[in-house]
């Protein structure tokens, strides 16, 4: 008889020292439906997912494929059920092509040659049927993160699986190319391929999802008919209280100019043109002031120049009355400026620090972490539990965890926690609610509002709609490296604020 | 949990497991090369191949032969010479590791020892002890030493931290670089020994100008060897490296560099000062090394040096490895890999077999040292059936 299901986990119990990661848990996944699995970071999504790949025995437990119980060892196994998955963080090469990628374990040979031509072709072929655009000669180091995850999923296909696994796949991706993907879900849906997406994003589920599994804390909270609830219903199951969708905050009072950029021009390090045209704009202390824009379009070159992280070529940057067009990194930073970096693992954080040495990142110079250049350990660890506690970061074995083995969220938080905290007069954000989850989003647009309300700067970067709308008191649109706009949150709509964005519509002077 | 359990489970005893592991089978191997040598080979026979595996496990606690049977015990000259020989060891071991553990690897010790050597026989020999007292030339000779290591150590660090270049390219060039200048400029120096006549191409020892390291009352008790106060300096040196990198500013800028120089940049850690500074320091620690061990005033320098580069050098890449880029396991390894010395020279002269097979243990341990991952993801498994990894 053939089972409703096509793949059950039933009963399933996962422990480590101290933690019980899942504890519970069934999740059954219909064949030919999208099936949300919702949790906040460290809910025990990825650990339940791990179960099924077979990095990790359950203690307790089975999993059925068809209604029959399958063992799951290794991967490969995994992959011997067809079952797929694309990974938050890309399993790719960077220096092999997109066709090399795809084929890399599932090679065709002859005579110990690579026969790449059906390959090839095969690929062509998905890629042309589901309307998944990739350039196949291209090496991956050179392609948009939007692409790089066509070619993620052009990978599950091309191994013929049926179970396709989706780990956070939106929080990399511009609002159009999450309109693709959507798009493109429901055609493999369509088509009868079972898919599980994973995700903290309530929009999306609403969009796309037929079924929704709801995680928290290790628990299984519920499954629910997307049909039959509502945005509000699914953020209180998985938080486990009433959550503030909508940020609440009150009318900006700006006062005296904080940060002061005049003509600012910074080079771009892949063409010749400048990646930022002659940019100027002002942040005025007790505001948000929002940087929106398609992703590439400048907003990082820009942050970069601001901060020092690269060199401009022109311009003036003013903070806090001070000219720091030309001052080191650590200058600009002590002057007043604290930055929550839009990569949390290549510039927030040392991943094989424990999570107080990350802590004391910025600040292990000052005379409270070292006396005559001897760290003092007491006082980090004193700190960084003061912090940890302040901001509920989560981590398994508290300071002394290492950064690497933390959940996106709860490294962000460490970052943000670090910065707030150093209690600088301009607060740069880039992208600082990106990869997290409501509950986390809501903690962090709450303390960038206290933040202006306590009289901070605070110049924000985001490529969500959403956010630029609620959060900010102005809003900047960037366009092909220059200043195209500046609107008003409160008297301008979406869709005005979108035409700005594609560069339809530019406003005279930009300011 | 209870504490021993922890202890057991733990990474840190994990890794220390995995290198007593790759040791004993070091070992183990080379006592089945000695027993296959000696089968395949009519001088050693049964009983010479007994006697050449208890020397390759117990060669330190060998006091010689007696009517035709080996005798045990403890042998201060072996024990001494053991010491004398970690030294350099222990400095160069240390060199390798505190670049490791800074994210650099520096393959550039046999050049930064040559340098060492350089510097510190020119100072030790050319300053006259009958003008300067000889504790100041000594101590001038050191420091002169490390300091010709610490530039020679700076230049693959420039080009690393300016020019990107990759450290272990600049600093297999250095190395060479290094051989002939120091070839060259004892060619045209006054420093050739002439004085003995016995042999061509070696430079004065230090003894010649007045100059040794002292003792430090380490003769006393390993009578009969070369043993002088130079472990204790090496060991007081680990010592202090150990602090650096584990207790100051300077330890915690280094390795943030080394294990994210982006996330350094960005937290204004002057990324690019802190590699050359750490190729700095790898480079005085690996010529501090070639400093003790001159200073010695036992040995004499051959200086026709531009076909070879010193293995001292380069073994302290296995002496960290081993270590796991510890400063003070350094002390031990290097400790370590001077017995495997000693326990050569034992076979040579106690049995048929020569030093060699020594050196298959050593190739064996290095081997493994680099499996040691493997040896601790296998050790991590076993573990995990309990529950060993955290989320």
């Amino acid at each position: 008889m053939q089972s409703e299901y096509i793949i059950e986990m039933l009963n399933i119990r996962k422990e480590f020292p101290g933690i019980v990661a899942n504890d519970d848990i069934t999740l059954q996944l219909k064949s030919g439906e999208i099936h949300a699995l919702l949790g906040e970071n460290g809910a025990g999504k990825s650990t339940l997912m791990s179960v099924l790949f077979g990095l990790y025995q359950p203690e307790q437990g089975v999993i059925k494929k068809n209604g029959e119980v399958v063992t799951i060892n290794n991967p490969n196994d995994a992959t011997a059920l067809n079952i797929g998955m694309v990974h938050q963080h890309f399993k790719l090469i960077d220096v092999f092509t997109v066709l090399d990628n795809i084929i890399l374990g599932a090679e065709d040979t002859r005579m110990g040659f690579l026969q790449k031509q059906e390959a090839r072709k095969k690929v062509e072929e998905l890629s042309r049927r589901y309307g998944l655009k990739v350039d196949l000669n291209a090496k991956v180091e050179d392609i948009t993160v939007g692409m790089q995850q066509r070619v993620e999923i052009l990978k599950m296909l091309y191994r013929d699986n049926e179970i396709l696994i989706f780990d956070e796949p939106t929080a990399v991706l511009t609002p159009q190319e999450i309109d693709e993907l959507m798009a493109t879900m429901k055609g493999f849906a369509a088509e009868g391929k079972s898919i599980l997406f994973i995700t903290h994003k309530l929009n999306e589920i609403m969009a796309v999802a037929d079924r929704c599994t709801v995680l928290r804390k290790g628990k299984y909270i519920g499954t629910v008919n997307i049909a039959d609830t509502t945005k509000q219903e699914l953020s209180n199951m998985m938080v486990g209280r009433p959550v503030q969708l909508q940020v609440e905050k009150k009318d900006a009072n700006p006062g005296d100019t904080v940060l002061e950029v005049k003509g600012l021009t910074v080079p771009s390090k892949i063409h010749k043109n400048d990646a930022v045209k002659n940019v100027s704009f002002q942040v005025r202390s007790g505001e948000i002031v929002c940087i929106a824009g398609i992703d590439g379009n400048g907003q990082t070159e820009l942050i970069h120049g601001l901060t020092g992280l690269e060199k401009t070529s022109g311009g003036t940057i003013t903070l806090c009355g001070k000219d720091i067009s030309r001052g080191s990194i650590r200058y600009r930073s002590e002057t007043g400026m604290s930055h929550i970096p839009e990569d949390r693992h290549k510039h927030g954080l040392v991943l094989d620090f424990t999570l107080e040495q990350n802590m004391v990142l910025q600040s292990f110079q000052s005379s409270r972490f070292q006396k005559l250049g001897f760290i003092k350990n007491d006082a980090v660890r004193a700190y960084a539990d003061t912090l940890i506690e302040q901001y509920d970061v989560r981590s398994g074995q508290g300071p002394v965890t290492i950064a690497r083995s933390m959940s996106g969220g709860n490294q962000q938080k460490a970052i943000i926690a670090r910065e707030m905290d150093r209690n600088k007069p301009l607060v740069v954000a880039v992208q600082p609610t990106r990869g997290l989850d409501v509950g986390a989003i809501e903690h962090i647009h709450k303390e960038l509002v206290a933040q202006r309300d306590a009289g901070k700067a605070v110049l924000l970067v985001s490529l969500e709609l959403d956010e630029v709308m609620n959060l900010s008191d102005r809003i900047l649109v960037m366009y092909e490296g220059e200043i195209v706009g500046e609107l008003d949150p409160k008297t301008t709509t979406v869709q005005e604020l979108g035409l700005y964005m594609a560069g339809a519509k530019k406003a005279e002077g930009g300011k | 949990m209870n504490k021993g359990k922890t202890l057991l489970n733990s990474d840190s005893s994990r890794k220390v497991f995995a290198s007593l592991l790759s040791i004993v089978i070091g070992l183990a191997v080379g006592a089945l090369v000695a027993a296959i040598v000696g089968l395949s080979k009519d001088n050693i026979g049964g009983k010479g191949i007994w006697d050449g595996v208890r020397l390759i496990f117990l060669g330190l606690l060998s006091t010689g032969r007696e009517a035709g049977q080996l005798t045990w015990g403890f042998n201060p000259s072996s024990w001494g010479n053991m010491l004398f020989r970690a030294t350099p060891l222990i400095m160069t071991g240390l060199s390798v590791a505190v670049a490791f553990k800074t994210g650099l690897f520096n393959i550039g010790a046999p050049g930064q020892y040559l340098m060492g050597t350089l510097a510190t026989l020119f100072i030790a020999l050319e300053i006259p002890s009958e003008a300067v007292p000889p504790a100041i030339i000594w101590l001038l000779a050191f420091l002169g030493g490390m300091l010709a290591g610490a530039l020679w150590g700076a230049i693959p660090g420039l080009l690393k931290a300016f020019l990107n270049i990759n450290e272990v390219l600049a600093c297999i060039m250095t190395n060479w670089i290094a051989a002939n200048v120091v070839t060259w400029l004892f060619d045209i120096s006054n420093l050739k020994n002439v004085a003995e006549g016995t042999k061509t191409g070696y430079i004065y020892k230090t003894t010649f100008n007045n100059v040794a390291t002292s003792k430090m009352g380490l003769d006393k008790l390993f009578p009969e060897s070369q043993v002088n106060g130079g472990i204790l300096i090496a060991i007081l040196i680990a010592i202090v490296v150990y602090i650096i990198m584990n207790k100051t500013t300077l330890g915690y800028q280094l390795k943030a560099c080394g294990a994210n120089r982006h996330a350094a940049r960005y937290a204004g850690i002057p990324d690019k000062r802190n590699i050359i500074l750490s190729m700095a320091m790898a480079g005085a620690l690996a010529a501090g090394g070639a400093s003790l061990y001159w200073l010695s005033g036992n040995t004499e320098f051959y200086w026709i040096t531009y076909q070879a580069l010193p293995a001292a050098g380069f073994n302290g890449i296995p002496v960290a490895l081993l270590a796991l880029n510890h400063p003070i396991a350094v002390v031990f390894s290097g400790i370590f890999m001077a017995m495997l010395n000693i326990v050569g020279q034992q076979l040579t002269t106690l049995t048929a077999y020569n030093e060699y097979i020594t050196d298959v243990v050593i190739a064996v341990i290095v081997y493994l040292s680099a499996f040691s991952l493997v040896i601790q993801m296998w050790l991590g498994k076993r573990k995990a059936k309990k529950g060993g990894k955290t989320v």
